[in-house]
């Protein structure tokens, strides 16, 4: 505890110093997560640009099991510094944990390139090669950002999810999500009901009309291209977008997720769903 | 264009088959007050054209002479619904004179109000590409079987 | 329901405010601005809100209750209405900037007035 007053007394002192990396850093490893994410988004208000603040958050927002936004900071951190090694290997973390070896083993291999000397990666890369364990051997709180390796903790329990890996690192990556052409094929993403059936099929061929039906109606009332359409459910909410003009994204959650947070979901899965169809 | 949308007078062919196509509508005959059917989509067999070209005509003509009785103009549009099926008949002024369209819909794929919305445009279509200045062709007695011999293998592709 | 209407074209940006047959996709109530065709508006709402309707049902989300058309120069925002939630459509067409929420209330007033 030492250690944290010492630093909390520098932060306070001078409040537009980098010392909110390590208190943070500290606090978190001490499990006090609600007072380092305090720390995190003070720092980050201050230093919005530095790849560090967006990495230290993504660590504590892992710990707190909120993998979308943890995802979402370590893209931001390296986007600002592509070769931001701990945000590399968060995000190799977060593929890792939804399935996508191939995705996660090249973000490992990129934080190699950076530091072919880090021992951690090596082991990651080997562990998760090596095999992955199931979904029992998963601890509760995987914590990868203090070490590559800790990745193959979490792992491949997602092994059956091939269609998620367009979602990758997104909440809910495996279920409630589809993506869809625009003749109602199912691209990517699976969605079940209340009682736990398929019923992807059957809403993927739906939302094609749906999807017609609403670009005639912006167009012929005048209101331009459409470029979403929310709805509340008895039972659930829906959102529909379209990452391109030939593909549709639906995004199903439950009542309880208010609209505008559907849509900003939705918002991250169409930038990863675009991401993904250009890469095909 | 549609397998399914043929017609005898080519200029309605186009505008036809938009409005098939943006109203969903599963039946459909352009034709004259008097049953001369220009074009028609959705049928299969020529008895069916014959028989719903003879019923909309004989509506078009008691509706009318009901608005002449009630000394109003004639009835702009008709329509009758049921639990799955819906029709619609109007007639519009064009320059190959009055025409009347019939649209038969299903209920799970359209609706009165879409129906409506397309045939505005489809109206609109047709008085736009109908022929300036044609005078419609009397249909002799005489001619009269040759005639709906020559439409019906036109309408059905034969 | 006029007046249910009246409060909902109150709200900033709202360009008009309509009741529809849902099965019909014919307009029962209206009060547009200029320019607002309300015969396209109620047909065509009505047919999306019927697609959407199936496929709200196919993913186990239930009938809606509330949905919103979001376009680059306008808005459509819908709450069905009436007996099993799905006779009548409350429809307002609105600017895109509009305030979403405010409308919705709105919208939700006057299906509870209307029935």
């Amino acid at each position: 505890m030492d250690e944290i007053r010492a630093l909390s007394a520098q932060l306070a002192q001078d409040p537009q110093s980098l010392v909110f990396l390590r208190l943070g850093e500290a606090l978190r490893r001490k499990g006090q997560l609600d007072a380092a994410l305090r720390v995190a988004t003070n720092g980050l208000e201050r230093h919005p640009h530095l790849a560090d603040a967006h990495d230290l958050y993504a660590r504590i927002l892992t710990d707190k099991h909120d993998y979308e936004k943890a995802f979402d900071e370590w893209d931001m951190a390296v986007r600002i510094a592509p070769h931001h090694t701990g945000a590399l290997k968060g995000l190799a973390f977060l593929y890792f944990k939804i399935g996508d070896l191939q995705q996660a083993e090249a973000h490992l291999a990129a934080a190699k390139r950076v530091e072919p000397d880090d021992p951690t990666i090596d082991q990651a890369i080997e562990m998760m090669r090596g095999g992955a364990k199931g979904p029992a051997e998963q601890p509760a709180a995987p914590s990868p950002p203090s070490g590559a390796a800790s990745i193959a903790a979490p792992a491949a329990a997602t092994g059956g999810l091939d269609e998620a890996r367009v979602f990758a690192g997104l909440e809910g990556a495996n279920e409630g999500l589809l993506l869809i052409d625009g003749s109602g094929r199912v691209l990517g993403g699976a969605l079940k009901d209340g009682g736990g059936t398929d019923v992807t099929d059957a809403v993927a061929a739906y939302l094609a009309g749906v999807s017609q039906e609403a670009a005639r109606t912006a167009k012929l009332l005048g209101l331009g291209a459409w470029n979403g359409l929310s709805a509340e459910g008895q039972h659930g909410n829906v959102h529909l977008a379209h990452p391109t003009p030939d593909a549709l994204l639906l995004v199903v959650r439950e009542r309880g997720i208010p609209l505008g947070r559907l849509a900003i979901l939705a918002q991250r899965a169409t930038l990863m769903a675009r991401r993904w169809l250009e890469r095909q | 264009m549609s397998p399914h949308t043929r017609a005898v007078e080519t200029w309605t062919l186009q505008p036809l088959t938009d409005f098939v196509r943006e109203a969903s509508a599963r039946l459909v005959l352009v034709l004259t007050p008097s049953g001369q059917v220009l074009a028609q989509s959705g049928f299969s067999r020529a008895v069916d054209v014959m028989s719903a070209a003879a019923l909309a005509a004989a509506i078009v003509a008691s509706t009318g002479e009901l608005a002449r009785q009630l000394r109003q103009p004639p009835f702009a549009a008709l329509s009758h619904q049921g639990p799955r099926t819906g029709f619609f008949l109007a007639t519009f002024l064009t320059d190959r004179g009055t025409l009347a369209v019939l649209a038969v819909y299903d209920l799970d794929v359209s609706s009165l109000g879409i129906v409506q919305l397309f045939y505005e445009q489809l109206a609109a279509d047709l008085k736009a590409a109908s022929p300036k200045g044609a005078v419609p062709k009397q249909v002799l007695a005489a001619d009269f079987e040759r005639e709906l011999t020559d439409s019906l293998n036109t309408l059905f592709g034969r | 329901m006029s007046a249910a209407l009246d409060l909902i074209t109150r709200v900033r940006g709202v360009r008009g405010a309509m009741l529809v047959s849902a099965e019909d996709g014919l307009v029962v109530a209206e009060q547009l601005m200029e320019g607002i065709k309300g015969s396209a508006v109620a047909a065509l709402a009505a047919s999306l809100a019927g697609r959407l309707r199936r496929a709200m049902e196919a993913s186990g989300t239930g009938r809606s209750v509330f949905w919103h058309l979001q376009a680059e120069q306008g808005a459509l925002l819908v709450v069905p209405s009436g007996e099993e939630s799905g006779n009548l459509l409350v429809v307002a067409v609105a600017e895109p900037d509009v305030n979403i929420g405010l409308v919705r209330l709105e919208l939700l007033r006057a299906a509870e007035a209307g029935t």
